[in-house]
């Protein structure tokens, strides 16, 4: 189960009040229990764990830096992941006029045990799933991401992306259109 | 598309193509060193702890409402929203204002307080409103002595585009200039 999950919200709650007053330790809790979460949402936007990461990284240094001005201790998650799609969709921009992918300290780490076959395939879907992900809105990349993330709501989501949960619903559907084209010789 | 309300768990009306979507975060995420990942965002956050707490070196626990009090009726304070610039005030760099609040008999009060390093101030609007304003400050002159017409007098700077209203009811947009003498 995700970290975040087993923590409750009031200790949440104190965590991000902690931070507010100053306390790095607190941060660097809501760090670990969110890292996990947000590299999730940041995977399925990039569909790659290197671009997600460096994504994540920039999120939660805003956030660190933003904090004071969460009015909501108990809506740290919400205000979180907002940060954390738009790092993402900054990213997402940041690599297309790459030609490199980026290399984010290492910790991306290959596992040896995967056959060369299956590690080409996974690559190819990999790619392919990313440069689909290239080709939806902003809007469309965020409610496919969030879509879905265990536990958030329809409501939550929209929250996330600031817009009508009946949106959410439609930048789906109109997400997954285009995907399921892109993508039909895996489907 | 299934009309859904707000509070539904979207993951029951998955898709072949989030199962796939799926397949592909959870392979990524497997190979993801978590250990590595959590010292790269904590070494971003020592770079960017600096930023978070600069120019605020004067600042220690410094209560001020015992030394320094203004008559509410005078009182004006300037809390800056964006880049709007309020009257009456000094601004250096483009930065910063310098507002000088004197002593005198009345019922407002500053009362500046650090954490961890970092200072702030808050202070009862005035008369016209009921709510608390927040800004950063910086202390610039702490020197106790400094008496101006049998008022004791002391600096601080509020730093821009910080602060902003808390909780008063007021317009965000709105700046409040409180001014004491």
């Amino acid at each position: 189960m995700n970290e975040s999950r087993k923590a409750n919200n009031s200790d949440i709650e104190r965590l991000v009040e902690a931070s507010q007053a100053g306390g790095r330790g607190a941060f660097d809790e809501l760090v670990r229990l969110y890292q996990r979460r947000a590299m999730r949402v940041a995977v399925r936007m990039l569909g790659d764990a290197n671009d997600a990461a460096e994504a994540v990284q920039n999120a939660f240094v805003k956030a660190y830096l933003g904090i004071d001005k969460l009015k909501e201790p108990g809506r740290f998650e919400v205000w979180l992941l907002r940060i954390v799609t738009n790092a993402a969709i900054s990213q997402r921009r940041a690599a297309k006029h790459r030609a490199e992918r980026i290399k984010v300290a290492d910790c991306y780490e290959d596992k040896k045990a995967v056959s060369l076959v299956d590690k080409a395939v996974g690559e190819e879907l990999k790619e392919t799933i990313k440069a689909a992900m290239g080709k939806l809105s902003k809007k469309e990349a965020k409610a496919i991401s969030l879509f879905g993330l265990e536990g958030l709501s329809q409501r939550e989501a929209a929250e996330i992306m600031g817009c009508s949960a009946a949106a959410v619903g439609w930048y789906v559907f109109e997400g997954r259109q285009k995907l399921k084209r892109l993508l039909k010789e895996y489907l | 598309m299934t009309k859904c309300s707000g509070n539904d768990k979207m993951e029951n009306k998955k898709e072949r193509i989030d199962l796939l979507f799926e397949e592909n975060a959870n392979e990524q995420l497997a190979k993801v060193d978590w250990g590595k990942l959590n010292g790269a965002i904590s070494a971003r956050l020592d770079e960017a702890q600096p930023s978070k707490t600069s120019g605020r070196r004067y600042a220690t626990v410094f209560k001020i409402g015992a030394g320094v009090a203004a008559a509410a009726a005078v009182v004006f304070i300037a809390v800056m929203v964006r880049m709007e610039k309020p009257m009456d005030l000094q601004f250096k760099d483009g930065q910063r204002a310098v507002v000088k609040f004197v002593e005198t008999k009345g019922s407002a009060s500053v009362e500046i307080i650090s954490r961890s390093g970092r200072s702030q101030v808050l202070v009862d609007i005035g008369y016209a409103r009921t709510g608390i304003a927040k800004a950063d400050v910086e202390i610039i002159d702490r020197n106790g002595e400094r008496k101006e017409n049998g008022s004791q007098a002391a600096w601080i700077i509020i730093r821009m585009p910080e602060p902003a209203l808390a909780d008063n009811g007021a317009n965000e947009y709105l700046k409040d200039l409180i001014r004491l003498f």
